[in-house]
């Protein structure tokens, strides 16, 4: 079905122009473009580019995409909101600079959502991860009443206060792209001008990771790997090598997250799991800016 | 007198910050003001906006006169740098110090001569220790910069009669200008009144007054509500939420699918209320519509959001209603052994566990209400399940309510999803509280579980601390005793719950338990008397019965007291206890033993042998009353006793000269203090 529609301006952008549109905002704000971190990760906040990057002095511009990994949000291809894998846009900058909403606002108007004529709100939104130790005061953004970006000032990231500030905005691109095109269904939008859809690309991949976050996974083995990846962790910690000893953390999250999606883990448990994580996070986050000095 | 026009812009402050800096920023203002003896006539104004924050004050002092004053300096004999000191501190030479002599001793005074200060440098020296002295429930940094505001302040615009108020605050300066857009912050504009100011946004359709801003959106919506002959409730902190995030209110009327009429009605409520700030509406039988209200903050120039909101909601009803279809068709019973793998709590078990506890207290229970135990044991075995379910999972507050609703569903008796979806009921003082019997029975046996649990693994509230809101829980359980006229007693309840944890292997103390659990539940008891506007003296005095047992009659006691504690009864009831229960008091000393039962042998006259038969006439009523006793009749009962005591007392000197004639009075005065303590002691009740 190869769209012959002629091009006009007042066309919605596909799926991949807004990511790249984006891109080309955000580079021309100075943003260094990195693509995507190559581990399975629940957000682009957790993406080492924001994390570690976000503490200390040294002054710090980015923006990539993240494909982000929420096991158990997978509803098998069957819900038109819901995904187990999407698209997160991230911009970090620190430190926050005044214009920050200005350069928010510009870059919905480069994708086509003008704040004249929609209702851009700014809710409140106190964001907080357990398994980051990280804490921050923004907002979430609506546009007509459905959140389409998490806009968040850090206040501590790794346990460890920011100074300076850091501003970060995360785009949800699949929300953000159904509403410049007004789909309803997430597997309906339209992912190129060569007639490729959302549902062409992911569909399958839905379902089949539905399948294995809530069947499949053999919990055994995850729990194995979850204490060998700490355990590694741990080793690289005493190496005070932060980077990779980050990247086990970010692992030993994603297993995490798959085991919660399995119902394997309890209330207690659950309680232990995270605070493993954070543990870890918190001495890598000091080794990582003692390393910056 | 002039006017003072200060605006802070920043970035987007949520309503409850705002509403808290509002009201801090006016008592810091009003506290600053009556300390410097600036006067205000007319309002001091504070308004807000997301991104303004405004103080406004249309006649204000321009010049305050400070009085001469005599100051005192250091004590004549103190060394010479004290006196150095407090010429330096004054800014004066030594001839204009003189000593005088005070009680204290001889001390240097100054006395400094009356002057005028200007309002203007007043502020521009204390306004940013006012800014600064705003207290955030949550505040942040930002940028490089050093200090904390509930969001990134942007901009300070100071006026004072038409000039601009220099000060610095941190990094930034007090200027005449702000910015007009806020969603960008690229256009400036200079005010220097309030009034060109206020015009000027209202202009922009901006209402800047939070209370005005209120109005409009309230009598925006009565209006469609007459024209749609719809009825809107504007539940009020929806309202004041609503008014503190939008400046220019636009009122859209939206619709979205009847289909998803069908799911129930509490998820399209929270949808809509807490998830998206929109008013559901109803028809005139109360019945919800497929219709809501979206205060957005922005003209719908091109419909698009109307469209937007539209779509939202579809969206979110489509997955409440994907989740309903599926939760309610899980089977309760199958799933009740899956809660073994929710944790309750440490130490306290499963949810699995926690269910068979209530099962088995809510059987005991059964037996006293006389209610099916075995309906209300099915009730309290599924009572837990919903907790599983993705609904309560989407929507915790609706725990409870749709185990209910999923009990009905699959064909369940009334009574048991009733009990199921009432059970976490009343939440506190003022939440709607269970009536039927099952429900009652189920929410009792949960508090009480919960209660005995924490209090047994000593995880007791604090003074300042209860992060498991027992508190609350315990307000609930007497509110559920008293409201329902319940005659269960607590104290083996306690005891049999304690036992069932221990039958699962958890085992406490139970004497410190029962101890601890039973004063903090009468704890309670009293709270809830204050709120219900008793007295604290009949408060007291009553719940020196300290029995668990016996909530309901020292609630119903008390009540009755207090409602005719003026009447002259109530009076009557109070004089004849105090005059008779002070004689016995001030005889104490004497080491008299009186143990109340008085020798009518030993009577001289008819005073002493008519009070003596007014006794015997109250014991009487006492021991006839049982369980159905009218409290206020006991107090009229025993106000009876005013003649024969008055009549004593005018007549019969206690202190005899034969000391077993005075030792038979006063064991007749103990008698009748004794019988009126089957209501309770009245010594510390103030008539």
């Amino acid at each position: 079905m190869v769209s012959k529609k002629k091009k006009n301006k007042k066309e919605p952008l596909t799926f991949q122009d807004t990511i790249l549109t984006l891109q080309k905002y955000w580079s021309k704000q100075g943003c260094v473009l990195l693509q995507p971190y190559d581990l399975e990760i629940g957000a682009g906040t957790f993406h080492p580019a924001t994390t570690l990057r976000s503490l200390g002095e040294k002054p710090w511009k980015t923006a990539y995409v993240q494909p982000s990994r929420r096991p158990t949000d997978g509803r098998y291809g069957d819900n038109p909101n819901r995904l187990q894998h999407y698209y997160q846009f991230q911009v970090l900058i620190k430190p926050s600079p005044s214009n920050i909403k200005k350069l928010y606002l510009n870059s919905l108007a480069s994708i086509g959502v003008d704040h004249n004529t929609n209702d851009i709100r700014f809710v409140e939104d106190d964001w907080e991860s357990p398994t980051l130790g990280a804490a921050g005061l923004g907002w979430e953004v609506w546009c007509n009443g459905m959140e389409i970006t998490q806009f968040t000032y850090f206040q501590q990231m790794a346990g460890i206060e920011c100074k300076p500030i850091s501003v970060e905005i995360t785009y949800g691109l699949e929300r953000l792209c159904m509403f410049i095109q007004n789909k309803k269904n997430v597997f309906d939008l339209i992912w190129n001008n060569d007639g490729i859809l959302y549902k062409d690309v992911f569909h399958q991949s839905e379902k089949e990771f539905s399948a294995y976050n809530f069947e499949y996974a053999n919990t055994d083995n995850l729990f194995k790997i979850f204490d060998m990846v700490e355990s590694e962790a741990k080793s690289l910690i005493e190496k005070e090598i932060s980077l990779p000893a980050y990247d086990q953390c970010l692992k030993a999250s994603h297993i995490f997250n798959i085991l919660d999606a399995r119902g394997v883990i309890s209330v207690a448990q659950r309680a232990e799991y995270i605070s493993k994580i954070r543990d870890l996070t918190k001495v890598i986050g000091k080794i990582w800016l003692e390393s910056q000095k | 007198m002039s006017e003072f026009f200060l605006e802070l812009f920043s970035e987007e402050i949520p309503p409850k910050l705002q509403i808290s800096a509002r009201k801090n920023l006016y008592e810091n203002l009003k506290k600053f003001f009556e300390e410097n003896e600036i006067l205000i006539k007319g309002k001091l104004n504070v308004y807000s906006t997301p991104n303004r924050l405004i103080v406004y004050i249309d006649k204000i002092t321009k010049q305050i006169s400070k009085k001469s004053e005599e100051i005192r300096g250091p004590n004549v004999n103190s060394p010479d740098k004290a006196l150095e000191g407090f010429l330096r501190s004054n800014n004066i030479n030594k001839s204009q110090v003189f000593t005088k002599k005070t009680q204290k001793g001889e001390f240097y005074f100054y006395k400094k001569p009356s002057q005028k200060i200007n309002t203007a440098s007043l502020l521009m020296e204390h306004l940013p220790n006012i800014l600064t002295k705003i207290t955030w429930n949550k505040s942040m940094k930002w940028g490089n910069h050093n200090f904390f505001w509930g969001r990134p302040l942007k901009s300070i615009l100071s006026i004072f009669d038409g000039k601009k108020l220099d000060f610095n605050f941190y990094h930034l300066k007090s200027s005449n200008i702000t910015f007009i857009d806020k969603e960008l912050e690229e256009k400036i504009k200079v005010f220097n009144s309030f009034k060109s100011y206020n015009s000027f946004f209202k202009s922009q359709g901006i209402l800047i007054d939070q209370e005005k801003r209120k109005l409009f959106i309230s009598n925006e919506i009565l209006k469609i509500s007459k024209v749609k002959k719809i009825k809107i409730n504007l539940k009020k902190e929806l309202l004041e939420e609503i008014t503190n995030i939008v400046e220019k209110p636009k009122i859209l009327f939206c619709e979205f699918d009847k289909k998803y009429l069908s799911i129930p009605k509490e998820i399209l409520i929270i949808t809509m209320q807490s998830h998206q700030k929109y008013f559901p509406t109803f028809d005139n039988k109360d019945n919800l519509i497929n219709n809501f209200i979206v205060v957005a903050d922005n003209k719908d120039s091109k419909g698009l959001i109307k469209l937007g909101n539209e779509r939202v909601i579809e969206a979110r009803l489509n997955d409440a209603e994907f989740f309903w279809k599926k939760n309610r068709s899980q089977n309760l019973v199958k799933q009740v052994s899956k809660l073994k793998n929710i944790n309750y709590f440490k130490g306290l078990g499963s949810y699995f566990d926690k269910a068979q506890r209530i099962r088995k207290l809510c059987g005991i229970i059964s037996d006293e209400m006389l209610i099916s135990k075995e309906k209300i044991e099915i009730a309290s075995s599924i009572c837990k399940v919903d907790l599983m379910s993705d609904l309560v999972g989407e929507f915790p507050e609706l725990q409870g309510i749709m185990g209910g609703y999923f009990a009905e569903a699959q064909g369940f008796d009334k009574e048991i999803s009733l009990a199921v979806s009432e059970h976490y009921l009343p939440i506190g003082m003022d939440s709607m509280i269970p009536r039927k019997p099952y429900s009652v029975a189920l929410s009792i046996s949960d508090k009480l579980d919960s209660l005995v649990g924490f209090f047994g693994i000593n995880l007791k509230p604090s003074s300042s601390k209860d992060p498991y809101a027992l508190r609350r829980m315990a307000i609930s359980l007497v509110r559920l005793i008293v409201e329902n006229n319940s005659t269960l007693k607590l104290k083996d309840l306690i005891n049999y719950s304690s036992m069932l944890y221990k039958d699962q292997g958890f085992e406490f103390d139970i004497k410190i338990l029962q101890k601890d659990l039973s004063e903090f539940i009468l704890e309670r008891l009293k709270n809830y008397l204050k709120d219900k506007q008793v007295r604290n003296d009949i408060i007291e005095s009553s719940t020196k019965i300290s029995n668990v047992d016996e909530i309901l009659k020292i609630y119903k006691k008390s009540i009755a007291l207090n409602k005719n504690i003026k009447k002259d009864f109530g009076q009557d009831v109070i004089s004849i206890y105090k005059r008779s229960s002070k004689i016995l008091y001030s005889e104490k000393e004497n080491s008299l033993e009186i143990l109340g039962s008085a020798d009518p042998g030993l009577f001289k006259n008819d005073f002493e042998k008519n009070l003596y038969k007014r006794i015997h006439d109250i014991r009487k009523y006492f021991s006839s009353i049982g369980k159905t006793e009218n409290y206020e009749e006991s107090l009229k009962t025993l106000s009876l006793a005013k003649n024969e005591i008055d009549a004593f007392f005018d007549n019969v000197i206690v202190n005899d000269n034969d000391p077993s004639i005075k030792k038979n009075r006063l064991e007749l005065l103990k008698m009748l203090c004794k019988s009126f303590e089957n209501y309770f002691n009245f010594s510390k009740i103030e008539a």
